[in-house]
């Protein structure tokens, strides 16, 4: 991309997501959320494939829509209250309408039908600008307005959220769906856990940053978007390769791994706030997500040779892996002795 | 007599001169709805002239509805299981570790039916097109004749074309299903031609109508010959045109995705014959499959340089 525009683009990303973190009032968290959204539209139609352009109106389209609604449900409060304060959202319709208008932003079900789509149409790092940097600021909004948002409707959605993250896929093979659809189910545990304790939903927040940003550079370095190609990445980057595993073991929430540590925290503390059966349900809808990354781990790294494949072998890449990675991939293994230190801040 | 017949047929086109300037703008569309009325009143010779309005043809009957409601569902269940089983409905390991696939072949009349043969009688032009069953039902025999007279409307001014294309996939509920071909990367036929060239069409139902005449087209050359050809196609060949016309701006078909959460994905498949010769042709294709040529590594074979660079 042109370095003029680059430039541009991304500061308007740190601006936008700045203003909405920061911001008290109303009207500036919109206008933070509309500046990322309008942002990110040049670095999603890049490349000008009509999928990518496909994928850019689409998730213009729906961001738009649901800031409109955040808008509005802000209106309704100030209407009848004649605030803007953004944690003092009082009026029941405006919170209904605000749970509504951010589960459109995160893409929880079932507001979540744009976000596969929009993920397979852009590049991997957009890709990953799209499932973190653009999910903090709507994260940040539910944090400041935890105590106004409507529960059992947040409930209902997170639990669908975790469900048909789990169950539509199953039958991906292209990557970015596949890490689409986890993005999803992780959304549908963070939010929650929100009403009760929305320290917890900032700290599954970052490791799920973590996590996938790990594994989106992984992907990148080796060039890989379809599990077909996966399965050969070993010859091209060995060692990227079993980290890849891990990570991915990591993101699924198995116990030695960081990933654990956010699911661990939200079914104790939705346990104590007596509802055991959400905790249940969301524990056993994590398996069908734990399925695909089980089956992506098995099809990267644990089948090694002499399995046939189907796929040409890339000898060579020529794309240096980004350091970042060796860092993101020590903490996404490593950090879960640490736990001690996260929990008394909890 | 002569002149009897001359001054009933002006007599009879006044009368449809009149009709037509007391119906059109406004009651026209209102009495026979067809698109074609809102712009002309000019019905093409091939198409069919409207019989019964739209609103005459819906039954609502409750015992059809019923039956449609549990086909559908049958369908849905079907779907949810195959769902469980992979991608496609095919396991995991078949499907990851798939190097060809046939996606249609002729054996009977029900595999006939789910193509769909057209030529330019639709625009008023005289070629005929013919599909059936080969010798032991073995291939299925596309055939006709095809004839470059130009209809004579005043606006058309190439004619003679004969076609045939397969009909969507549609799945319960009547949505529409797309093929995955991410694992492949040619096409490859089983024909017996006339040594006539054809153009394999494929359209990959687009997200913006604006895209709804898009396709992606390459040629099949036949030899005439006794024996069977087959005939493979790499992906990477087709380029893209739009209503007939090669598109500047060319990028290369991609496979992928067959969910139905993706509406851009390959829709259907078809030939064309058009190369401007009259006579009778005759295609035979046994199947048409899909290959993964791991020799064939090529991803564009046109030049995806910018055409009109910004200074």
């Amino acid at each position: 991309m042109n370095p003029h525009a680059k430039l541009i683009t991304t500061a308007s990303l740190i601006l936008g997501t700045t203003i909405t973190i920061t911001s008290n009032h109303w009207a500036m968290a919109w206008t933070g959320l509309e500046i990322n959204t309008i942002a990110i539209i040049p670095m999603i139609s890049k490349s000008h494939h009509p999928r990518a352009i496909e994928a850019t109106i689409k998730y213009f389209l729906v961001q738009a829509a649901a800031s409109a609604s955040i808008l509005f449900s802000s209106l309704i409060n100030a209407w009848s209250t004649g605030q803007w304060d953004i944690t003092q959202l009082t009026n029941p319709t405006s919170c209904l309408l605000l749970t509504a208008a951010i589960a459109m932003k995160l893409g929880l079900v079932p507001f979540h039908f744009w976000f596969p789509e929009v993920l397979q149409g852009s590049s991997l790092t957009t890709a990953l600008l799209l499932s973190t940097a653009m999910k903090f600021p709507p994260i940040t909004i539910l944090l400041l307005t935890s105590n106004s948002l409507n529960p059992p409707l947040l409930t209902l959605m997170a639990v669908a959220s975790a469900a048909l993250g789990g169950w539509t896929g199953l039958n991906q093979t292209q990557l970015r769906k596949i890490l689409a659809f986890s993005s999803i189910s992780h959304l549908g545990w963070m939010t929650v856990i929100i009403i009760y304790a929305p320290k917890l939903t900032l700290l599954t927040f970052l490791l799920y940053t973590l996590l996938t940003s790990a594994i989106f550079l992984s992907l990148n370095t080796s060039h890989t978007t379809k599990l077909s190609t996966l399965m050969t990445s070993w010859t091209k980057t060995p060692m990227l390769n079993a980290t890849l595993m891990l990570i991915l073991l990591s993101l699924a929430g198995l116990p030695p791994f960081i990933g654990f540590l956010p699911k661990w925290l939200i079914i104790q503390e939705l346990t104590k706030q007596e509802m055991t059966s959400t905790a249940l349900t969301l524990a056993l809808l994590s398996l069908l997500s734990l399925f695909f990354y089980l089956r992506l781990a098995y099809s990267s790294s644990i089948t090694l040779p002499p399995n046939s494949t189907n796929q040409t072998k890339h000898w060579y890449t020529n794309k240096n892996a980004n350091p970042l990675i060796a860092i993101l991939t020590s903490l996404s293994i490593l950090l879960l002795p640490l736990s001690p230190l996260i929990l008394p801040t909890i | 007599m002569a002149l009897t017949t001359v001054l009933l047929k002006s007599v009879s086109l006044r009368g449809r001169c009149f009709r037509h300037d007391f119906l059109h703008p406004l009651i026209g569309p209102l009495l026979n709805d067809s698109m074609s009325k809102l712009y002309s009143s000019y019905r093409r010779p091939g198409s069919q002239p409207e019989k019964k309005p739209a609103w005459k043809s819906v039954d609502l009957s409750f015992k059809k509805s019923f039956d449609v409601l549990k086909t559908q569902l049958s369908l849905l269940k079907k779907e949810s299981k195959e769902h469980l089983i992979g991608p496609g409905g095919q396991p995991w390991d078949e499907f990851l570790l798939e190097q060809t696939k046939v996606v249609w072949e002729f054996r009977s009349q029900e595999d006939l039916n789910k193509w769909v043969i057209s030529s330019d009688a639709e625009i008023g032009g005289k070629s005929e097109v013919y599909l059936k069953l080969g010798r032991n039902d073995q291939a299925a025999l596309l055939y006709g004749t095809l004839n470059t007279e130009v209809p004579r409307d005043g606006e058309t001014k190439y004619s003679g074309y004969c076609g045939m294309r397969a009909k969507p996939l549609v799945g319960s509920f009547a949505r529409r299903k797309y093929y995955d071909w991410s694992n492949f990367n040619s096409l490859y036929l089983r024909v017996r031609g006339d040594g006539r060239p054809w153009m394999v069409n494929i359209y990959t139902d687009p997200y913006f109508s604006h895209q709804k005449d898009d396709l992606y087209n390459y040629f099949m050359f036949t030899r005439g010959g006794p024996y069977w050809e087959e005939i493979k196609i790499p992906f990477s060949k087709f380029f893209l045109s739009s209503r007939g016309r090669v598109q500047d701006n060319q990028h290369p078909l991609w496979l992928d995705k067959a969910s139905f959460l993706w509406a851009s994905a390959i829709c259907t498949l078809g030939f064309t014959i058009g190369d401007k010769v009259d006579g009778p042709f005759q295609l035979e294709i046994d199947f048409i499959g899909l290959l993964n040529d791991r020799a064939h590594t090529e991803e564009f074979a046109y030049e995806l340089y910018e055409m009109n660079p910004k200074v």
